[in-house]
């Protein structure tokens, strides 16, 4: 109160002194060096006093100078500070960006630390980078952008959480993606979808609204984590306002999406050829009632039908982000709304959302700031039936991704009576004979059925700090973050011999309440910050749903429309709890040499009993070489700016164990009308969190004063207690495998990263980063020295994790080509012999003197068990991206290169495609084998065969390099001239059209190596089993400041 | 000003407390806790709905909920695969199961996990149920569950294991488990002999026989839970694939009477329906033994209920082998109500495939049957052929019964064979098409060691081939250290 008096006194004085003295109204405009362009927001201060203003929209400013004042002083965040006499009335200036890197700003755990005084290994990725991108959520756009950090898109399936790894797979069991946390409240991550679409819980975050994207990797940095911190994690911060008049800015952009890469199938004159090639060889064929035929419509033309064409389209998308920003001394706000309607390349996969933002902080006075965040998003995850790409899909009968390249091209969409070519039993082979087909027509699907999911996202905090001492900061933020995810499917009754409704609505809620105490004293050339803290966070689930069936009326699809018969869907209850304190020490002398150890004790009531604590401590040294004497000395100085060594030791956890895995439990059922009750789950008293000892070494420099800066660094994680569902025998009879914590397996690479101003003369410039990153993930035991292995969709046993490999290689049979002499496939057994394979009889595998195989194992034939082996890591060893931006004049350009390299993919779609069931096949098996000499790619042609071409077990010969190089974003962008621009009161315009996906260098022959069936589990990657086709997409926008 | 904002946020950390202990140790709002202290036999409720559990879990589709009968069904030569889908049966169909084929994984897991949970039961009821429930409850309860480790093994040795027949029985069996499992462990365990899991089948078959309740009060439970009587039917079954054709005689006479009309005279008095179709359409009768039951709340799997394998419904997935299956042996007349009832014909595109009839529900509600009442007479029929080597008198009356009722008006009398081979021959004809569709075909073939007949393309497997009986689950092999086959 006393203040508010003084404050008015003195602009009282002020006004008086303006009747008075001889003062003066000073006028100008303040631009950027760079571009030119008028910077908005600027704070202007007669030097030496508190008085001042902010720049407009368009750059000008109008201050009025008091008698005996002649100097202003000009001050912009990310730019250098300026102080100007004035001599006239009148002063432009032209203010030059902050070239110090290093002066950067980090955000890590609980704070805040510049990048010249971080002894942490700490990405940081600007919102800008990844900004006006037809992507659903920022992890997507993250590919290439910082060292370590493997960004893999699993499929075209729109709004999928993308495979997330820093330092590699840090986990077998557990989640092995980062920790999110968005302006300071742990963020739900991953897929909240029950549909058939992706719903990636990190889409509320538009992409448009971050300003800075933190990533955490080395032991210094996240223990304070704890026992969270394993996989790293990811801080999120958004914008906030800046003081300033408020700046209004609108981006809109628009675009289409085109499939790329599809598989070349055969048409119906060579599907029919080939099949009825194959039932002559299996000696089944009958002019009368086994063939195939090239049939007629209702036009009288030859039925050929493109199945793609029924699947795949060019989806087109709209986005529209509109924010506004602005404040003043004590209030700052953002606020922003963003519209977003994409479609996929798969039809009806569309992801529409709805998002907003606001975040206000209000500096209350000397002692007392406090603000808020409020963000909601609410997003349809839309999708009429499965792709077969998510995450247990790849042998969906009607999984889109498989069946548009597996329906015989001879079979019509619609019966010439205008009908669907569709029965509940599959679709009809109308004048074919001697075979049916289980697999639906799409259209049908297409047309009648959703798979639809609905999220509704908050995310919220409060927060009050309160500095009683300028060293003291006691901070106490409140957050919330809730989704509400409804899911909504129907199967139509025209190919589903029952069809239903299910609907099921789940809450997850978490509140996060963080309290903590910071200390920042300097003395001297001393420097310490002491970080006190307390969180605590809770999380729940609430779910229930409905099952209809038996539609009553065909003429309805709603779940509230007539069934029969009603179940119960997408039941859910449980609930976590995290209590945690914690401490962090930052000492520096004279920004020489550093120390940071932090400590974190968390309680998690996840574990077992006996083990709901722990501690994790870590600590980090730095030694700035280029501040000593001897640096200069050298000459050293003269090319490097600054060299900081560095290094860190720590423990992390992993905790993704959810809610009551420590106990075991008998479950209720229900067995005609009566209640049971069985075990439904084995638990473990002893269960505690994975534990990862991180190490990590190396240097940041800076050179030619920070105009490249860069960081080389070696790690370790050494994780051990890695939790196993252990299996044990069967006939055991467990009711699930226990948690339990056995296995070790350690992730160890190098980083590289370089940040250059290349060019910078004029009107041109050229910036560019560069990163690389290697690792290599060995798992060093395992349960009883067992391996294991793993399916992907429980169907195909693709990967094994053994002591010595890497975490999910992959499993696989090898082969040694055809037998020119019969056209045989050759399989090779585990000790190397060749082993033929033929359909027909009663004798199927053969030794190639053509005596009987029989394995000594007793065994038949050659089998996974007995014969597969570890064919190489699924997951990549080289990861990096090449992004460079290129500015001249108004025009601009900028592009994402992203690669990984080091890795093999089976394509077990090229099984599907080669089957010799009814199953359409690619072009590729023109090149089979018909006559004894022939050398020829594929096998004789045999009706019925799945085994020749590797549908029963993975083969190498369907297995390939997944090395590749994608031009991920191309951006070329035109911003009309100020002088333009000035009349129409409009401080910027930009023009751009970007491409997304646009090329793929690759030898692998699927739609894309960025490639999952299995969604994010850290064991089964590199397989692409019937993924549906991704898509390319270009998009063009503009987007104004005003 | 600055009091203000201090003496809020005091008040805000004095009112919640930095640590709430309580949260750390939640208890589940939907599942009862498996400790030491027994929770799930602390009630009789709980006990009496591990006993329906153990009943649910035999009903898995992956067990008696379709696929054990029809693999036990397409292993053999009645029926044509239609769909070549992997995941339903089709290496079953061709004999080309692996090791790692979801049939040979998940049969062997699911009978295992009901086993597991019948020793829990057993364990739990002498650690702490005994003293919940009445003595006579608890026994009926435990010999409940003997039941159903009893027939889960027989499925096991049926499927994985070679015919008792011709060794006696001294080939390796399934690894024998009698205790409960809750604890991660070490589970390395050789199997047991063949005669051994025989045994064991026995002495759990006999003790049930001593301590099931005669009946319960209602048909739906007589049918789906086992009772005296349903213990010693399956005695019937276990002897006959042991060829033990004495002891079929003596358990069977138990249930059955000495003359006709045959019926089981006490206990729940087994006998047969007037038509064919009853015990089909009616799923609580006398003649149904033993059966899984389903409704519109808990339906079958479109992937393992029989309908969509067998009745041409959902995916039909095959169909009825004309050729040289059961449906066009001459013995299995036009007029047979069980062609004419128990069959229907489907014509699509102007092919016409015949399925049979008797699960026709297309939203999978059928009752799946286990055993019904005609099994056991023809046991004891086939048995006393065997056992006497002469045209048994009682054992022409069987047959009379069972064929007579669908075949109104052939009455079969010594005159009708030429011989012993002849009668037998007869009997399984009979029973091959008397159980069509219900999974007894294989256990036929299996339990005399007889060839599969071919059909189609799949040509016949004859006992010493390998794909003869199924090979062991590869998931045993790999974390049963001991297993050995």
């Amino acid at each position: 109160m006393k203040k508010n008096l003084l404050q008015f006194l003195f602009v009282l004085l002020l006004l008086g002194s303006n009747a008075y003295a001889q003062s003066k109204t000073v006028t100008g405009t303040v631009t950027g060096k760079d571009d030119g362009a008028p910077l908005p927001g600027v704070s202007v201060t007669i030097a030496g006093s508190k008085a001042g203003t902010v720049t407009k929209a368009d750059g000008t400013y109008s201050i009025n100078m008091p008698a005996g004042q002649n100097s202003l002083t000009f001050s912009y965040i990310g730019y250098l500070t300026t102080t100007k006499v004035i001599s006239g009335v009148k002063l432009n200036v032209v203010l030059e960006t902050n070239q110090k890197a290093l002066n950067e700003v980090l955000v890590v755990g609980y704070g805040t630390q510049t990048k010249r005084e971080s002894v942490g290994s700490i990405s940081q990725v600007k919102g800008s980078d990844i900004a006006q991108q037809p992507v659903q959520n920022f992890e997507q756009a993250l590919a290439g952008k910082a060292a370590g950090v493997q960004i893999t898109i699993p499929n075209g399936v729109l709004n999928t959480p993308p495979v997330f790894h820093i330092r590699g797979t840090n986990s077998i069991s557990l989640s092995s993606q980062p920790l999110i946390v968005v302006d300071g409240v742990v963020s739900y991550s991953g897929d909240f979808s029950g549909g058939e679409s992706g719903g990636n819980a990190l889409s509320n975050i538009n992409p448009d609204d971050i300003e800075t994207i933190d990533i955490l990797k080395d032991a210094s940095a996240t223990a304070i984590y704890g026992s969270r911190g394993a996989n790293g994690v990811v801080v999120i911060t958004t914008k906030k306002g800046k003081k300033g008049t408020s700046v209004v800015s609108v981006d809109s952009w628009m675009g289409m999406t085109k499939v790329i890469r599809l598989p070349k199938v055969l048409d119906a004159y060579q599907y029919v050829a080939l099949k009825n090639e194959a039932l002559v060889n299996a000696g089944t064929y009958n002019p009368a009632s086994a063939f195939t035929l090239v049939d007629k419509d209702a036009n009288g033309n030859d039925i050929n039908t493109d199945w793609t064409k029924v699947v795949y389209r060019t989806g087109s998308s709209y986005n529209t982000n509109v924010s506004v920003s602005g404040g003043n001394d004590k209030t700052s706000y953002y606020a922003s709304g963003n519209y977003t309607k994409q479609q996929g390349v798969i039809k009806k996969n569309d992801f529409v959302s709805k998002s907003m933002l606001f975040n206000v902080d209000h500096k209350a006075n000397k002692y007392v700031t406090y603000g808020a965040k409020l963000s909601y998003a609410d997003q349809m995850n839309l999708a009429a039936t499965s792709s077969g790409s998510l995450s247990g899909e790849a042998y969906a009968t009607a999984g889109l991704g498989r069946i548009a390249t597996l329906l015989p091209p001879n079979l019509p969409i619609y019966l010439n009576d205008g009908s669907y070519n569709s029965t509940t039993a599959g679709i009809g082979i109308v004048n074919n004979k001697g075979y049916s087909i289980s697999y639906p027509n799409p259209q049908v699907a297409l047309d009648l059925d959703r798979a639809n999911n609905e999220i509704n996202h908050t995310a919220a905090n409060v927060y009050l700090v309160i500095n009683p001492l300028p060293w003291i900061t006691l901070k106490s933020q409140y957050g919330l973050d809730y989704i509400f995810t409804t899911n909504d499917s129907f199967a139509n009754p025209v190919n589903n011999a029952t069809a239903g409704a299910t609907d099921n609505y789940a809450q997850n809620k978490r509140w996060d309440w963080v309290n903590t105490a910071q200390f920042d004293k300097t003395f001297g050339k001393h420097s310490l910050s002491l970080l006190l803290g307390n969180e605590q966070q809770r999380s729940t689930v609430y779910g229930f749903g409905l099952a209809r069936t038996v539609l009553s009326d065909p003429a309805f699809n709603q779940i509230q429309a007539g069934f029969t018969t009603n179940g119960t869907s997408g039941l859910s209850n449980s609930e976590d709890y995290l209590v945690s304190f914690f401490g962090r020490l930052n000492y520096n002398f004279d920004q020489k040499y550093f120390i940071s150890a932090t400590v974190r004790k968390d309680g998690f009531s996840g574990f077992g009993a006996s083990q709901k604590y722990g501690y994790f401590p870590g600590v980090g040294l730095g030694w700035e070489l280029a501040k000593e004497k001897i640096w200069t000395t050298i000459g050293a100085d003269k090319i490097f700016s600054s060299f900081k060594l560095k290094g860190s030791y720590g423990k992390t956890g992993n905790n993704n164990v959810g809610a009551f895995p420590g106990l075991s439990f008998y479950s209720n059922g229900v067995f005609n009308t009566i209640p049971t009750l069985g075990p439904s789950s084995n638990g473990n008293a002893n269960l505690a969190w994975e534990t990862s000892k991180k190490y990590d070494a190396g240097f940041d420099f800076g050179l030619f004063n920070d105009r490249i800066t860069g960081s080389l660094g070696w790690y370790k994680n050494d994780v051990t207690g890695l939790l196993f569902n252990v299996p044990t025998a069967p006939s055991a009879g467990l009711a699930s495998s226990p948690l339990v914590n056995i296995g070790s397996l350690y992730n160890k690479g190098y980083e590289f990263n370089l940040d250059a101003e290349v060019i910078k003369s004029g009107s041109f410039r050229w910036t560019a980063n560069f990163n690389i990153a290697y690792n290599e993930n060995r798992i060093t035991s395992l349960p009883g020295g067992q391996q294991i292995t793993y399916s992907t969709s429980s169907l195909e046993i693709t990967n094994i994790n053994r002591v010595g490999g890497a975490v999910g290689d992959l499993y696989i049979i090898k082969s040694a080509g055809i037998d020119p002499a019969n056209g045989r496939r050759i399989f090779l057994n585990a000790a190397g012999t060749k082993v033929e394979y033929t359909f027909l009889g009663t004798q199927h595998w053969f030794n190639m003197d053509g005596t009987n195989y029989t394995p000594t194992n007793g065994t038949v034939g050659i089998n996974q068990n007995s014969d597969a082996s570890d064919y190489g890591n699924s997951v990549p060893k080289w990861i990096g991206g090449f992004s460079s931006s290129f500015h001249y004049k108004g025009f601009d350009l900028s592009t994402t290169l992203t690669f990984q390299a080091g890795f093999k993919l089976y394509y077990g779609t090229a099984a599907s495609l080669t089957d010799q069931r009814f199953w359409n096949n690619t072009t590729d098996i023109l090149d089979h084998w018909t006559t004894p000499g022939q050398v020829a790619a594929f096998p004789r042609v045999v009706f019925g065969d799945n085994v020749s071409n590797g549908t029963s077990f993975p083969t190498d010969f369907n297995t390939y390099s997944g090395n590749f190089l994608k031009v991920k974003t191309l951006n070329i962008g035109y911003t009309i001239p100020k002088s333009i621009l000035n009349k129409a009161k409009i401080s910027n315009l930009r023009f751009y059209v970007t491409g997304y996906n646009l090329f793929i260098f690759t030898h692998y022959p699927g739609s894309d190596p960025e490639v999952g069936s299995n969604g994010t589990s850290n064991s089964s990657q590199g397989v692409d089993r019937n993924t549906a086709a991704n898509g390319r997409t270009f998009t063009a926008g503009l987007s104004i400041k005003f | 000003m600055k009091k203000k904002y201090l003496y809020m946020i005091g008040i805000g950390l004095l009112s919640v407390s930095a640590c709430q202990k309580d949260k750390l140790f939640p208890a589940s709002q939907t599942s009862v806790v498996a400790d030491d202290n027994f929770l799930p036999f602390t009630t009789p409720a709980r006990i009496t709905a591990q006993v329906e559990g153990l009943y649910s879990n035999m009903r898995s589709g992956n067990l008696f909920g379709g696929r054990y009968q029809v693999y036990n069904d397409v292993k053999a030569e009645n029926w044509i695969n239609s769909t070549a889908n992997s995941v339903t049966a089709y290496q079953t169909w061709t004999e080309t199961v692996s090791n790692t084929s979801s049939e040979v994984l998940s049969l062997w897991s699911q009978a295992y996990y009901v086993i597991n949970n019948a020793n829990l039961f057993i364990d739990g009821m002498t650690a702490k149920g005994n003293t919940v429930v009445s003595a006579a409850l608890a026994k009926n309860y435990v010999a409940e569950a003997k039941f159903a480790r009893a027939i889960c093994y027989y499925t096991l040795v049926e499927m994985y294991c070679k015919p008792y027949g011709p060794d006696g029985g001294a080939s390796a069996g399934v690894p024998m488990r009698l205790t409960g499992n809750n604890l991660y462990g070490n589970y390395d365990l050789a199997p047991a002999t063949v005669a051994k899991v025989y045994d064991q089948i026995l002495a759990d078959l006999n003790a049930a026989e001593t301590d099931l309740p005669l009946t319960y009060t209602d048909a739906a439970t007589n049918t789906t839970r086992a009772h005296r009587n349903t213990a010693i039917a399956l005695k019937t079954r276990v002897y006959l694939s042991m060829q033990k054709y004495a002891e079929t005689i003596t358990e069977a006479n138990k249930i059955v009477s000495a003359a006709a009309p045959f019926t089981a005279t006490t206990g729940v008095a087994f006998a047969l329906q007037a038509s064919p179709l009853t015990p089909f359409r009616t799923y609580t009768t006398t003649e149904s033994i033993f059966s899984e039951p389903y409704l519109a709340t808990e339906t079958g799997g479109s992937q393992s209920a029989l309908g969509p394998y067998f009745n041409g419904t959902g995916s039909a997935e095959f169909y009825l082998n004309v050729t040289n299956g059961i449906y066009a042996n001459a013995a299995f007349k036009a007029t047979d109500l069980r062609k004419t009832l128990l069959t229907i014909s489907v014509t699509k595109s102007a092919v016409t495939k015949f399925y049979t009839n008797k699960f026709p529900i297309t939203t999978y509600t059928d009752w799946q049957p286990v055993m019904r009442y005609s099994e056991v007479l023809l046991n004891l029929a086939e048995a006393r052929v065997r056992s006497t080597n002469t045209l048994d008198p009682q054992a022409i009356a069987l047959l009379n019964a069972v064929h007579g009722r669908s075949d109104v008006g052939t009455v079969y009398t010594a005159a009708s064979f030429t011989g012993v081979a002849d009668m037998i021959s007869t009997l399984l004809t009979e029973r091959n098409i008397e159980f069509l569709g219900e999974g007894l075909r294989w256990n036929d073939l299996w339990r005399l060691n007889l060839p599969i007949p071919a059909k189609a393309a799949v040509p016949v497997i004859n006992p010493t081939d390998g794909p003869y009986i199924w090979p062991m689950s590869g998931n045993e092999q790999q974390y049963n250290k001991l297993i050995g086959r």
